[in-house]
């Protein structure tokens, strides 16, 4: 479904992404690993359109997507939550999620009919999978830290996305929080045949649930394979397991 | 043919010399804006009514010491220093505590000070407008390629290149402008290595007020000193500082070269719609150089 | 829900009945008022849901009125026409501006916008065989039902209660929403896939057009237009107003443009100084009530309904 060729992108002579490749498949979870700095953050910023590349390709359902805007892209089917927490902080839960179905069912230019209420079933049906449904008119700002890494996702799947690519889902989250969130991604697989591409330090979540591990080091695609592959891995190995080989 | 020759001769060289000698007092009016926007960060709306303050301070100097070239060159030195120093109230008093706002409140608060300096102007010289008669020593003019050019546009044209390399050697070459000079990039990297960026603010933002009190100054022979003086003035000045680049100098005095003579040439070539020239060009270099002609400081 | 109805009913009746015990005179300011609340309200379209910096909105005032003063004067076309054609010129001036300014964010948007906007002033200022230059255009001809005193008020109230309706209806809108989404988070709302710049751009279009009308129902109230509708000092009193009553509320700045209003006519009877007066409030207002007049009674007062949008 997503193929990522040999892509780089500078920063003035820094090369954060230096010939990263990817392949993600329809239905599969793929984790993208490495050390920090490694430009697992801009390469999923290369794929969803916030930044362009200088050279390599993107390929989306094999077609070209690289530099195109990420509003272009969420309409092709390519949603994403953000590493840092990216909600609208004055709305309630509902509200946020509710602007991404709107966006969705292109009626975000309407303006004489009211928004309350509308998508209401959609909304209730994301907020539900994703565990939220209690909180719904909850001011997002005041959910706890946990919740609105939960929201972020909910807020990506308004867009009825194919391809949904989450940076960092866990950060920052408790265990029990953690727990509910690899739950959920295998849910939103499973049940609904997403396909997920993530990226994340836990490597006990890693090893869980992702089916295929590519793994980054100084912005280039060191190996893409399956744990045991990557486990296995020499330069990996050295590279950034070190010590973990507990999985 | 006719326009051509009359353009070529004396005409556009005389209208580009008194075009000029306009500009060395957008560029210091102008260059003390950039100076408060680039390093305070702070778009100040008052700067006019400073100004117009400049203005009255200086008719006021040279009317209690009597007239003549000595009570206008004390002038030319005491009213930007009234200005100054009501600078630096409206800088401890108001300004210190309120840097970590917004840009547009900042800006409203400046408009707040120009309201009520411009009252205050009211308050104290009245409604009526006032004159300074040139001082007899600038009196006359010369003829410069075959037309009279007054004296004192001279001297203007004179002093400007002096004012700038004199602003340039404050902002280059003093301790005091260097520091300044780093807090406009990163103010907070500035007092982590322990100087005192209030006093670095405090500094900036008086100069700034002594360079737009110094400019209505320098305009007080030339004008009719009036309220609303101070209107027209700012959004010269701000449309000079846009298109030069935020807290740039020399963009300052780019755009004040740009404004004053496409505002001369254009009063030349189109009487009626002359003075819309210079809105136009700021206009075009925005649409070209967003973000102004030369590098802004932030 | 029940009671802000019941409350803008008795609002409405009571502002219907002015005219019958005020004099003229205050008839003719009520009107301002009005008139003023909207044009502020227009802005804050633009900048408090938006969060767009238009810092030169009083161009489309000044061009929704010359349009009408200039068709209702020069051409033979019928008053209703001309009332139009102000604000559709307003909006159109808005989306040619709005696209040129565009590309810029923030800052830089505004200041673009004020050159553009200072081109337009200049222009009008100075094109004295068409605009009237310095002086304006006096003694604009009106139909005679809305050229009485009271007749303008009438006039004006059903217009601004009705771009008042219609403004609300917007901003309680998905395209509402979305606007304040991209003011609150436009990397967000560009994932989620909101064309950011065309969102605004119609924003820009909308507050363009209600200025528009601000600046026709002056045209209707005092017969005349000058360029000075369209100087940026009074595009900055404008935003004083949305931020007096407060931007992140709905009638915020119809609360701010009243007080400004009412405050410089009451003001003026007694002291020549008030734009001292002005300037201290402002002053005051800026210094502890960042969250301007309306913004900090919503906080204080309804401390959890004030935490919505």
């Amino acid at each position: 479904m997503l193929r990522v060729e040999s892509v780089v992108k500078s920063f003035g002579g820094f090369k954060a992404v230096n010939g990263a490749n990817l392949e993600v498949g329809a239905g599969e979870i793929v984790a993208v690993i490495g050390p920090n700095g490694a430009g697992k953050t801009t390469l999923f910023h290369l794929i969803t359109g916030h930044l362009s590349p200088d050279s390599g390709r993107i390929l989306f359902k094999d077609r070209e997507i690289a530099g195109l805007s990420p509003h272009v892209l969420c309409r092709m089917g390519i949603t994403r939550s953000f590493q840092v927490v990216n909600i609208f902080q004055r709305l309630t839960v509902f509200e946020n999620v509710q602007i991404a179905v709107l966006s969705r069912e292109r009626k975000t230019f309407r303006i004489f009919s009211a928004v309350q209420g509308m998508a209401a079933e959609e909304v209730h049906s994301i907020l539900r999978n994703v565990g939220l449904y209690e909180q719904r008119d909850v001011e997002s700002d005041l959910l706890s830290h946990g919740d609105q890494k939960v929201l972020e996702i909910a807020v990506a799947l308004g867009g009825k996305p194919e391809l949904l690519i989450l940076d960092e889902p866990t950060a920052g989250m408790a265990p029990e929080e953690t727990e509910r969130c690899i739950r959920l991604i295998r849910k939103l697989s499973d049940e609904f045949g997403l396909t997920i591409l993530f990226c994340e330090h836990d490597m006990g979540l890693v090893f869980e649930i992702a089916k295929r591990i590519m793994v980054m080091v100084r912005g280039g695609t060191v190996v893409q394979g399956s744990r045991e592959e990557v486990r296995r891995n020499r330069e990996v190995q050295d590279a950034y397991l070190g010590e973990a080989g507990e999985c | 043919m006719g326009w051509l020759a009359n353009l070529v001769s004396t005409g556009t060289l005389s209208q580009v010399l008194v075009g000029l000698s306009r500009t060395t007092i957008l560029f210091i009016v102008s260059s003390g804006l950039t100076l408060i926007l680039g390093v305070l960060r702070i778009p100040n709306v008052a700067h006019g009514s400073l100004y117009m303050l400049g203005a009255f301070s200086a008719y006021t100097v040279i009317s209690l010491l009597g007239g003549g070239l000595s009570a206008f060159l004390a002038a030319l030195v005491i009213a930007p220093m009234i200005v100054a120093a009501f600078g630096f109230v409206l800088e401890r008093g108001f300004f210190s505590y309120l840097y970590d706002r917004e840009h547009l409140m900042l800006l409203l608060l400046t408009f707040s000070f120009a309201l009520i300096i411009g009252d205050l102007v009211k308050i104290v010289w009245g409604s009526e407008y006032r004159s300074v008669t040139v001082p007899e020593f600038f009196q006359g003019s010369a003829e410069i390629f075959g037309l009279p050019i007054p004296y004192y546009n001279l001297f203007l044209l004179l002093i400007g290149p002096f004012i700038a390399v004199f602003l340039w050697l404050v902002i280059n070459r003093t301790k005091m402008g260097k520091i300044a000079r780093a807090a406009a990039v990163d103010a907070e990297m500035v007092s982590a290595v322990g100087i005192n960026v209030g006093w670095v603010f405090a500094f900036t933002f008086v100069l700034g007020c002594f360079l737009a009190g110094l400019g209505g100054a320098l305009i007080a022979p030339m004008v009719n000193i009036s309220l609303g003086m101070d209107h027209s003035l700012i959004m010269e000045a701000f449309l000079i500082v846009i298109m030069g680049g935020l807290g740039n100098i020399w963009g300052a005095l780019l755009g004040s070269l740009i404004f004053g003579l496409t505002q001369s040439l254009g009063i030349l070539i189109w009487p009626q719609f002359g003075i819309v020239f210079p809105y136009l060009a700021v206009v075009v270099v925005l649409f070209f150089r967003p973000k102004g002609l030369l590098s802004p400081t932030w | 829900m029940k009671k802000t109805h019941v409350a803008f009913f008795l609002l409405l009746a009571a502002l219907c009945s002015l005219p019958l015990f005020l004099p003229r005179f205050y008839t003719y300011i009520a009107a301002i008022v009005l008139l003023t609340a909207l044009l502020a309200t227009s802005l804050n379209l633009a900048i408090g849901y938006g969060g767009i910096y238009q810092f030169h909105h009083a161009v489309f005032y000044g061009i929704g009125a010359y349009g009408t003063a200039l068709m209702l004067t020069r051409t033979p076309m019928p008053a209703a026409l001309g009332l139009l054609v102000g604000p559709l010129a307003s909006a159109l001036l808005s989306l040619v501006m709005g696209v040129i300014c565009i590309r810029l964010s923030k800052l830089y948007f505004g200041m673009l916008q004020i050159s553009l906007g200072s081109l337009v002033w200049a222009t009008v200022y100075r094109w004295y065989s068409f605009t009237g230059g310095d002086d304006g255009i006096h003694g604009i001809p009106l139909p005679d039902r809305i050229a009485t005193p009271d007749g303008a008020y009438y006039y004006t109230l059903a217009v601004t209660a009705l771009c008042f309706f219609a403004m609300h209806r917007i901003v309680g809108s998905p395209f509402g929403k979305a606007l304040q989404g991209i003011r609150d988070n436009p990397v967000r709302s560009s994932a989620i896939g909101v064309h950011v710049k065309a969102h605004q751009l119609v924003a820009l279009v909308i507050a363009g057009f209600f200025g528009g009308v601000a600046g026709s129902l002056f045209v209707v109230v005092n017969n005349s237009v000058f360029p000075d509708m369209m100087f940026w000092t009074f595009s900055l009193e404008v935003l004083i107003m949305c931020l007096l009553g407060g931007m992140y509320t709905f009638f915020g700045p119809l609360a701010g443009a009243s007080i400004l209003v009412l405050l410089r006519v009451f003001v003026s009877v007694y002291t020549q100084y008030w734009s001292l007066l002005l300037g201290a409030i402002l002053t005051l207002v800026i210094i502890f009530l960042p969250d301007g007049v309306l913004g900090y009674a919503v906080r204080r007062f309804r401390p959890v309904e004030g935490r919505r949008a």
